[in-house]
């Protein structure tokens, strides 16, 4: 045990305890700062239930389009490159560099009331903006790569001879997807999904623009909770801010099992 | 089943990968297909397998035109190199895939999975996952789950390329005996000439999409159509500017000969190598057995002469000394 | 040795295929059809989603001619927050990137227990809710602080929360790289005398630099776009404490549109530089090497 190798690991575990452990805790710290019954008592707020309500609506709508759209793109790059997959695995990629607060200042600009569609849709009488639709879209553009990025290098270093052996043994497209395709992305894209569903409840930018934030019908949790700060009711924050925490904690545990399982099915490969 | 291939042309893009390949598979044989990489060779058997199409020509199965029928319907069965096992299933679940899908009930294709495991010797491994088994025994499991299907062809696209020597030598033999038991026509795409020659009914060589050379082992080596099949298919080395095999070399008499100073000696067990120098500055290298070198008894920097052995395939006219003699080929070869 | 393979009969052979003449040309035609509906189905989803409103974005932002994008790009106010952004976000990938291989190092080359702890910890800030952050360390090192520091308003609280945000990123980056890599490199410089030191710095180092340089890219991008756990901490005060997305979007909800889609598009258009040189970068890097 060589000092420098102790003197880093310190140095390392003390820089993640600052920076995210301190963090971590002082959210449960704060949350139940007045005891249990305090807290329970707020989890009975109006404005927070409606908020968590939503929030589990927009992931139950804008998770699985997303994942059904990024496994399915992800097989096209992948399978059947050309120059068209070549421009949607960049236009998948794009949101990656985009700020939340421009993700819903662009969907401002098309479908709000002087947007571009905006008079065709009031026509229509649909509302996107400040309503459910704008939402989801807005979480849809922020998680939009998420689940491609840990398929598609998957797929590459898969191959594809698995599937050519079953077709030989006179499986149908179908089955072949279902029963090899799907199997060997399983953790990959458990891992993908994981963080979709994170980012999409803990959106807070994007959403901030699109739903106008009106508190008991376009207000997310997180939008609750930035509410609740701005108008001081801390506790009340702390109180959503540790549900949202809890919620992390256990995607962590998802991820966590799916980076093993991934590792592991690597090993052998080696 | 016999195999026809007849005028397959692919490009990739611009590239021009096969060549107006024509052959025909006879029903029962073992063909290799032989030839460097890039030779268009795996490319050939995956037209063959219906996984890749072909831009002209046709595929014949026993008469049947099924240029168009996808691979799905071509009842064949095929190994690749990496042995591209179901990682996500058991190895009896790999070998009974086959057969799920033609819906057979669980009775039938508990015994038949089982015959074919004791067929392939993994009976013991029914249960474990292909991660555990080792490189010759996946191979043998891609094989069982192929002939699972009850194919009336057999496609193997370098399979034992990736096993270490002993193993490669045990599982091709066996896959030799096995094909010979069941009759079934294989074709098996290989770069390996030993491989080829040591199991192989014939030989078909292809060099950049184009077939160079059709025929048995024997009469292949003995007789190569031209300069690439010969060295393809054997040890080559030059005497005077003349390709030639190194054991066709037989010192002889001064002066009837080229005349050569030996620069190294290795014994390579059953055999000896003895590297030789020319007068005009080339190397070239004659193989002896081990009784031969013994009674030759030679030493470096020995000079000695030397000349093609008559009747070693070629037109029987030896080399003369000085001369550029070109030999033309055994047409007969073609 | 393997067995003689017992005898298989014929008879239960397979159904031969279809005699000459019957094509199977529907087989492609549905393909080729289900393929345009395909690239249909994508076109409109991403088109709607994401295409439309970029292209709303930059028109937007030109519609008044040039010049009124530059005028609006160059206020003040503008200039002050886009520094700002840009100096935080710098400042926090450099410690990152530092803190990010320091930490992959110790992940994958160390052993102690609680490892897989520390390991999950890694990716709470690509879980956790931006906002939950931001208010968390608002309130941690704000004027509610148990620690009695405040940093809010300055671009010092800022700084830590982009920090608290993009250190996965260069973790996550680096690790499979180091878990890869075997030690053989390494062993033979150590043969050759070189002490630890130099083998990280000549040896490791490169090795790990591509993947590294592609992950501090990445958190560079998001810093500048962060919003949620910055907003709290900064305070938002014009010209000291902004970070430009704040400024983008008080621009918005003043129904500024012109300018608030001027600044948006010069910052994404300061992502893309930031984008594009870390991973050229890396992937020069990385074909020096091979």
């Amino acid at each position: 045990m060589t000092r420098s190798r102790l003197i880093l690991r310190c140095v390392v575990l003390f820089y993640i305890a600052a920076l995210i452990g301190v963090p971590l805790i002082f959210v449960f710290q704060q949350a139940f700062l007045h005891g249990f019954g305090a807290f329970f008592s707020a989890l009975r707020d109006p404005a927070m239930d409606h908020s968590i309500l939503l929030t589990a609506l927009v992931a139950v709508v804008a998770v699985p389009l997303n994942v059904l759209f990024g496994v399915g793109a992800s097989l096209w790059i992948v399978r059947h490159p050309s120059r068209f997959t070549r421009v949607l695995d960049t236009v998948i990629d794009v949101p990656l560099a985009i700020s939340p607060i421009i993700v819903g200042l662009v969907l401002e600009l098309v479908y709000a009331q002087g947007g571009w569609f905006g008079a065709a849709l009031a026509k229509l009488g649909w509302q996107v903006m400040f309503s459910f639709p704008g939402i989801v879209m807005a979480s849809i553009f922020v998680s939009l790569p998420l689940v491609s990025r840990q398929v598609i290098p998957l797929l590459r270093e898969i191959g594809d001879h698995q599937e050519q052996t079953a077709s030989t043994l006179g499986a149908g497209p179908v089955r072949i997807f279902f029963s090899i395709t799907l199997r060997s992305i399983t953790w990959a894209a458990a891992y993908g999904v994981s963080l979709t569903l994170a980012r999409v409840i803990g959106e807070y930018g994007a959403v901030l623009i699109v739903s106008g934030n009106i508190a008991l019908v376009t207000q997310t949790l997180t939008l609750n909770i930035g509410a609740n700060f701005d108008n001081f009711n801390n506790y009340q924050g702390f109180v959503g801010a540790v549900l949202l925490a809890l919620s992390s904690i256990v995607l962590l545990l998802i991820l966590g099992v799916a980076r093993h399982r991934e590792r592991r099915r690597n090993e052998y490969l080696a | 089943m016999s195999i026809l291939l007849n005028e397959v042309t692919k490009y990739f893009g611009r590239d021009l990968v096969l060549d107006n390949v024509t052959d025909e598979v006879p029903q029962g044989s073992l063909t290799a297909l032989l030839g460097p990489s890039g030779s268009g060779k795996s490319t050939l058997l995956r037209i063959v397998a219906g996984l890749e199409p072909l831009n002209q020509g046709h595929i014949e199965l026993d008469g049947h035109d099924v240029t168009n029928v996808p691979a799905r319907d071509r009842h064949i069965g095929f190994c690749f190199q990496d042995y591209a096992p179901f990682r996500q299933m058991t190895v009896f679940d790999n070998v009974a895939y086959g057969l799920k899908v033609q819906r057979l009930d669980k009775a039938r294709i508990r015994k038949e999975v089982d015959d074919l495991l004791s067929l392939v010797r993994l009976e013991s491994f029914a249960d474990r996952y292909p991660r555990q088994l080792s490189g010759g025994q996946r191979q043998r499991m891609a094989l069982a789950r192929a002939l699972a299907i009850k194919p009336e062809v057999l496609l193997l696209d370098e399979p034992f390329a990736a096993l270490d020597a002993q193993v490669r030598g045990e599982l091709r033999s066996w896959v030799r005996s096995l094909q010979r038991e069941l009759g079934i026509t294989t074709i098996l795409v290989t770069h390996d000439q030993a491989e080829a020659m040591e199991i192989a009914d014939r030989l078909v060589i292809l060099n950049e999409g184009r077939i160079e050379q059709v025929g048995t082992p024997d009469s292949m080596y003995d007789k190569p159509a031209n300069d690439f099949v010969q060295g393809f298919l054997g040890p080559i080395t030059t005497l005077n500017g003349v390709a030639c095999r190194p054991h066709d070399i037989e010192l002889c008499e001064p002066g009837q000969g080229v005349t050569a100073i030996v620069t190294d000696i290795i014994r390579l067990g059953f055999e000896v190598r003895v590297v030789v120098r020319s007068t005009n500055n080339i190397s070239s290298w004659v193989q002896l057995t081990h009784d031969e070198a013994q009674r030759l008894n030679l030493m470096v920097g020995e000079s000695v002469s030397l000349r093609v052995r008559r009747g070693s395939g070629r037109n029987d006219e030896a080399v003369l000394l000085g001369g550029a003699f070109a030999v033309p080929y055994d047409q007969g070869a073609l | 040795m393997l067995a003689a393979p017992r005898k298989q009969t014929q008879a239960e052979g397979a159904k031969l295929p279809p005699a000459t003449g019957r094509q199977f040309r529907d087989v492609r035609a549905t393909s080729t059809l289900s393929r345009g509906a395909a690239k249909g189905l994508a076109i409109t989803y991403l088109s709607l989603i994401v295409l439309i409103p970029l292209a709303a974005l930059v028109t937007n932002a030109f519609n008044k001619g040039l010049g009124s994008f530059w005028r609006a790009v160059t206020q003040t106010e503008s200039i002050d927050a886009l520094r700002l952004t840009l100096l935080c976000a710098f400042v926090a990938s450099a410690i990152n990137a530092m803190a990010g291989l320091a930490t992959a190092w110790v992940l994958v080359r160390d052993r102690f227990a609680g490892q897989a702890i520390i390991n999950a910890l890694i990716d709470l800030p690509f879980a956790l809710p931006t906002v939950v952050a931001g208010v968390t360390f608002y309130t941690l090192y704000g004027p509610l602080s148990p620690f009695h520091v405040n940093i809010t308003g300055t671009w010092i609280g800022v700084t830590v929360a982009i920090m608290f945000v993009t250190l996965p990123f260069t973790v996550r980056s680096v690790q499979p790289v180091l878990e890869s890599l075997t030690f053989n490199a390494e062993s033979a410089a150590a043969t050759l005398g070189a002490s630890p030191a130099r083998i990280f710095r000549t040896i490791t180092l490169p090795a790990l630099m591509p993947a590294l340089l592609i992950g501090t890219g990445l958190a560079f991008a998001r810093a500048i776009g962060e919003y949620g756990s910055v907003v709290f901490i900064s305070n938002n005060l014009p010209y000291r404490s902004e970070v430009a997305s704040s400024y983008i979007y008080s621009l918005a909800v003043s129904d500024q549109t012109n300018s608030a889609a001027s600044v948006a598009v010069a910052l994404l258009i300061i992502a893309l530089i930031l984008l594009i040189f870390f991973n050229v970068t890396a992937q020069r890097l990385a074909k020096k090497r091979t």
